[in-house]
Parts: structure tokens; C-alpha cells; sequence
């Protein structure tokens, strides 16, 4: 193991890799810093903050963000745990049922619950309040493949079933299983979940923009059909909340040695 | 009625499926030390896990303490359980492990302290209230889990395998403590293991399976002497089996090879014709005056240390020997001409 990091192919790769990922980021980072003519400024950066616009619409899409998360683990840790102690034959099909995001265009998605939901008896696009209800479903739907997976690898390194057993033998009810012993040992599983799923619901688009809702991706949208900077400076600034949002999961998921696996 | 009374308890998993426990009944008294011995897929844990309640029997009832449980959640049952796979859990530590089924039970946080570092002494482990699981030996979770098991007091305590992982030494070690433990709290105890040292150790009495079914309930003296079936004799400890022709049903006599045996009980079926003689290797001696003869030829001779192990042709069939050690024994060549003797109650015919 230790030889190999000295191996020049390695390197060669790594590199090759690294130039890949950073130039066009480097690009795009430098492209925004030269919003005045012939200086480095961060002008473009001060435009998007200034534009109350933007805040509007980050604040919405990190509220839907939170509240999605928080339906979507409610929704899948039970579920998941369900699937893994009770009915382990239905998991393939669960986990094909959860990929169908992935296969249908999320236009098909929307179509159908704006044809549905719209129209009596649930006319639910009539006010903001319960078209942030669909939306949320909509949202909930659209990161179902991160999350349900996320929580079942989570559920896979730790033999629920036995733990579970284990803990019933010593008197303790169904909740108290899932709240002291079976969550607790998920956190990585589902922060590193609940962390795609914010960050799909913060970049998404078409969903908000087809239900017109104020989110953050419709009007990334508008500004990068009128600007030149502000767009680059925008999709600078996405890109570190989700790279910070991936340094959350490292950082977690390194820190707390509990969460390892069982040692011998 | 017993402590723990299991009456014909049949288990099915689906349609179609033999059955994994098939018709079990079994009495155990307060404070017995029961091993349920049987190959693999015989229905050991599938046995436990009704008793623990994490299955629903076909049919069958169990009653512990008196009261039927059929109906009761696992969790209401107060019946301990410890696992092959330790099952501690990854996020609490060795103490809060221990702790948690008095936590559960909304036990007072000063009694509670008192009773796991009660437990930790119990198994030996007093300074380790603060590890992590991880931060264990496989041995030292498996007390921790023990502990764990005990600490809420159970009227019955069920291990499943619970050595299998480890190696053989500490299982030798730890077997013995939970032995100790066990006559310490004189608490009723079923023990599932396919492994017969530890089962013929560690037990009051023995359950052996086979196929879902009982083939024989006893100490672990009956069990080793006078199995009662095929099974039983073959499944626990080695035996030598040799065809032989009954001559008499009625005394047990018969011949092998021509050579007339002697055994002390009758032929099972009460009728003459094909059988099997048993004889255990220990019960076999090389040379001595014992009733029955057999001369054949030496193929190996194996030193396992407390015992020597020779194996003997004789006719078409290869037999077993086994000598106690001593400093002056004299060990028989390879090839050598021997005579193997033994007494008339030392075998028995099966069918
Ligand atoms: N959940 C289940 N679903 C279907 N069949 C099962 C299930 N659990 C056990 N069985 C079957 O029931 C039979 C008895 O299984 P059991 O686990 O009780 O055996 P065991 O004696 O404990 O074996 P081992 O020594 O290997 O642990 C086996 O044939 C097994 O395949
Ligand atoms: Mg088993």
C-alpha cells in the first residue's frame, strides 16, 4: 500500500485529474473577478449580494432546502428501517422505486402534479402556501435517490436487525430502538444525505421555475440570461456552498470515531 | 409446571418449507444450564428466537414462570439474549451499554452507576465503563454484552453462539465464566452451540437436534454413554460402527466377519439380521482381556497429547483407538499385527 503512492502513474493521473476539475473552475473564478476593466475586483460578488433579489430567492430555496431535508429523513429512516427489518425482499424494489428521478425527466414530474394537484378537488397551485407543499413533495421526490441510499448503506454497515433485537431483549419499545439506538449510529448516513438533498434543492430549477416559486435557481437563470460576471460570480458562489456542505460530511464522518465500524 | 415450559412448538418459514422447528416440547427448571447441541440448520436458533419472542411459532405455546408468552412483545418478555455478533451498540459506550436496559426501564441514575459497575466486576472488566466497543477485544464485547444482558436482571438468559467468533482459547476461557456467572445468579440459562466440548462442558443437561426435532434430551453423561439414537451417538463424540449380523436379538449377540461379539443390550428392533455394533475409540484397548476380540492391522498412529489416537484395519472396516497417555507408554508400530479388545457393555447395536 504505502509503495504504490509513489508510483509516477499515480501522479500522472492525479494530475491530469486535478487540471480537468480546476482550470475551467480557475476560469470561471478569474472571469468573475474582472467585472471593471482592467482590475482584479469583486465587484461582480458586491453586484449579487447588493440585488435584495438574490437574497429573496436564496433564502427561499435554503428554507425549502431545510424543509425537504427534514420530510425527507422523516420519510426514509423509517421506511429504510422498515425495508431492512422486516421486509429485506422488497429492497431491490424499493431501490429501483427511489432511482425513478433519475429515469424521468423532472418536466414529466412537474407536469404531472401541476395536472393533478391543480385542478379539483385539490386545486393546491391556488395559493403559495399549498403550492409550497407540492413543491416540497416535488423536491422530496427529486432527491429520494440520495437520500433513501445514503440512509440505506448507512443501515447496511450496522446490523440493524440485531442491534435492534438487542435492544427490544433489554425491554425497549419500537421508538426508543429507532431514536436511541438506531439513529444515533445513521448520523454520517444521514447528514451526508441531508446534505445532497439541501444542495439539489437549492440548485434546482425547473420545478420552481414551472410552479413559480421565488427559488434561487429561476433566477440564477434570469441573471445569466442579462449579465456577463454576476453569473460566473454566482456559479462560484454555488459551488462553495456545496463544497462546503461536502467538507460538513468529511468533516463528521472523520471526527467521530464512534461511527466506525464494530472493531474486532 | 417447569420454569420454562416449551410445549410443541412448530415453525414454518412459508409455504411450502419443511418445517425448522418441528413439534418441540421441553421442561427446564429454575436455574438449569440447558444447551440446545445440533448441526447447522437444525432449528437451535430458530428454537431461541421463539422463546425470546423475535418469532411467532405455527403452533406451540411457551410459558415462562408460569404465564404463556405466545402473546407478548419481546420487549415485555425480560428474557436476556446475547449473540453470536455481540450486538453492542457502536454509539454508546461500555458502560451506557450496560446501562441501557435500566435506562430503559427508568431506572434512578445513582442505582443505575451501582449496577453496571456491579456488572463490570461480575465480568471482570472494571476499568472499562468509558471504551467504545470498537475500542474491545472480541471477548471483552462479548462479557460487555453479557453484562449488558444480565444488568436488567432477566428470569432467562438465552445465548446464541455466543463463542463462535473467537478463538479457541479465550472461548475455553470465557466459557468457564459464563459457566461461573451462571451458578452465581443461579439463573435459568439456554445455550445454542453446534460445538459438543462446549455444550458437554458447560451443561446441566443437553437438547440434541437434529432436522427441526428433539432426537434426545439428557446430562451430559447420558447424552456422551447412552445416546438413544443414531444420530445422538454419531453427532457427539466419535464412534466406531461395525456391520455385523445379529444372532441373537434377544441377548444382543452377533458376529462380524465371522468373529462372534458380545454386546449387553438387546438388538433394537428385537429382530436378527444386518446391524451396527457402537463402540466409542476410548472404549477400545489394544492388547487386554476384554470379552470381544478383534485382530487387524495398524494404518496411523496420531500424538495428540493428552490422548494417542490409533487407527486400526480391521476386516473391511478402519476403527478407532484411543490411549490415555503416560511417559511409559509404548506406542504400536505402523503395520504392526494388533488385537483390539473390549467389553460387552462398552457397545451397543443400532440399526
Ligand atoms: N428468516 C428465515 N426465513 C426462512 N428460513 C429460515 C429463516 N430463519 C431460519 N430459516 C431456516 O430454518 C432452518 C433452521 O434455522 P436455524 O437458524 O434455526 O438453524 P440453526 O440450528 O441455528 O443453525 P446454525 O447452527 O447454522 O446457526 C434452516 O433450514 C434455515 O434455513
Ligand atoms: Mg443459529
Amino acid at each position: 500500500m504505502t509503495k504504490s503512492r509513489f508510483n509516477p502513474w499515480t501522479w500522472l493521473w492525479v494530475t491530469v485529474a486535478t487540471l480537468y476539475f480546476f482550470v475551467p473552475l480557475w476560469g470561471t473564478f478569474d472571469f468573475s473577478l474582472r467585472m471593471k476593466r482592467g482590475a482584479i475586483t469583486f465587484l461582480a460578488y458586491q453586484k449579487v449580494f447588493a440585488d435584495p433579489k438574490f437574497l429573496q430567492s436564496f433564502r427561499y430555496s435554503a428554507t425549502m432546502g431545510v424543509i425537504t431535508v427534514i420530510v425527507s429523513i422523516m420519510l426514509f429512516v423509517p421506511t429504510t428501517y422498515w425495508i431492512h427489518l422486516k421486509l429485506p425482499r422488497l429492497r431491490p424494489v424499493v431501490e429501483l422505486l427511489t432511482l425513478l428521478p433519475f429515469i424521468i425527466p423532472v418536466i414529466v414530474l412537474v407536469f404531472g402534479l401541476i395536472r393533478t394537484f391543480s385542478r379539483p378537488p385539490f386545486r393546491m397551485t391556488q395559493t403559495e402556501f399549498t403550492t409550497d407543499i407540492l413543491i416540497t413533495a416535488g423536491y422530496v421526490i427529486l432527491s429520494m435517490p440520495f437520500m433513501f441510499r445514503a440512509v440505506d448503506v448507512g443501515m447496511r454497515a450496522i446490523d440493524v436487525r440485531t442491534l435492534t433485537e438487542a435492544a427490544q431483549s433489554l425491554g425497549a419499545g419500537w421508538l426508543r430502538v429507532l431514536l436511541s439506538v438506531i439513529l444515533p449510529n445513521l448520523r454520517v448516513a444521514i447528514l451526508s444525505g441531508s446534505l445532497i438533498t439541501f444542495a439539489t434543492v437549492v440548485g434546482e430549477l425547473i420545478l420552481a421555475d414551472f410552479l413559480v416559486r421565488p427559488a434561487l435557481g429561476p433566477y440564477m437563470v434570469v441573471v445569466g440570461g442579462g449579465k456577463a460576471y454576476e453569473p460566473a460570480a454566482l456559479g462560484i458562489l454555488s459551488f462553495g456552498l456545496t463544497w462546503i456542505c461536502l467538507g460538513i460530511i468529511q468533516l463528521v464522518s472523520r471526527g467521530d470515531v464512534r461511527l466506525q465500524p464494530i472493531g474486532r | 409446571m417447569a420454569f420454562l415450559e416449551i410445549s410443541g412448538i412448530t415453525k414454518h418459514f412459508g409455504q411450502g418449507a419443511g418445517a425448522a422447528v418441528d413439534d418441540f416440547s421441553l421442561s427446564v427448571e429454575r436455574g438449569e444450564f440447558i444447551s440446545f447441541l445440533g448441526p447447522s440448520g437444525c432449528g437451535k436458533t430458530t428454537t431461541l428466537r421463539v422463546v425470546a419472542g423475535f418469532e411467532q411459532a405455527n403452533a406451540g405455546s411457551v410459558h415462562i414462570n408460569g404465564a404463556e408468552v405466545s402473546s407478548v412483545p419481546a420487549n415485555r418478555r425480560n428474557v436476556g439474549m446475547v449473540f453470536q455478533a455481540y450486538a453492542l451498540f457502536p454509539n454508546m459506550t461500555v458502560a451506557e451499554n450496560v446501562g441501557f436496559g435500566l435506562r430503559v426501564a427508568g431506572q434512578p441514575a445513582a442505582l443505575m452507576q451501582a449496577r453496571v459497575a456491579e456488572m463490570l466486576e461480575l465480568i471482570r472488566l472494571p476499568d472499562y465503563g468509558r471504551r467504545y466497543p470498537h475500542q474491545l477485544s472480541g471477548g471483552q464485547q462479548q462479557r460487555v454484552a453479557l453484562a449488558r444482558a444480565l444488568a436488567v436482571q432477566p428470569q432467562l438468559l438465552l445465548l446464541d453462539e455466543p463463542l463462535s467468533a473467537l478463538d479457541a482459547k479465550i472461548r475455553i476461557e470465557l466459557r468457564s465464566e459464563i459457566r461461573r456467572i451462571q451458578q452465581e445468579l443461579k439463573l435459568t440459562t439456554i445455550y445454542v452451540t453446534h460445538d459438543q466440548e462446549e455444550a458437554l462442558s458447560l451443561s446441566d443437561r443437553i437438547v440434541v437436534m437434529n432436522l427441526g426435532r428433539i432426537e434426545q434430551v439428557g446430562t451430559p453423561f447420558e447424552i456422551y454413554n447412552y445416546p438413544r439414537t443414531a444420530f445422538t451417538a454419531s453427532f457427539v463424540g466419535h464412534l466406531n460402527l461395525l456391520p455385523v449380523q445379529v444372532t441373537d436379538a434377544a441377548t444382543g449377540a452377533c458376529t462380524f466377519e465371522g468373529t462372534a461379539l458380545a454386546s449387553s443390550q438387546p438388538a433394537p428392533n428385537k429382530q436378527a439380521g444386518s446391524a451396527r455394533l457402537a463402540i466409542r475409540p476410548e472404549e477400545l484397548v489394544l492388547g487386554g482381556a476384554g470379552a470381544n476380540r478383534l485382530s487387524g492391522r495398524v494404518l496411523s498412529v496420531n500424538f495428540l497429547g493428552n490422548v494417542v489416537r490409533v487407527r486400526v484395519r480391521v476386516g473391511a472396516v478402519e476403527l478407532s483407538v484411543d490411549m490415555f497417555n503416560e511417559r511409559k507408554l509404548v506406542l504400536p508400530a505402523v503395520d504392526a499385527q494388533v488385537v483390539l479388545s473390549f467389553p460387552a457393555h462398552a457397545c451397543w447395536l443400532m440399526d
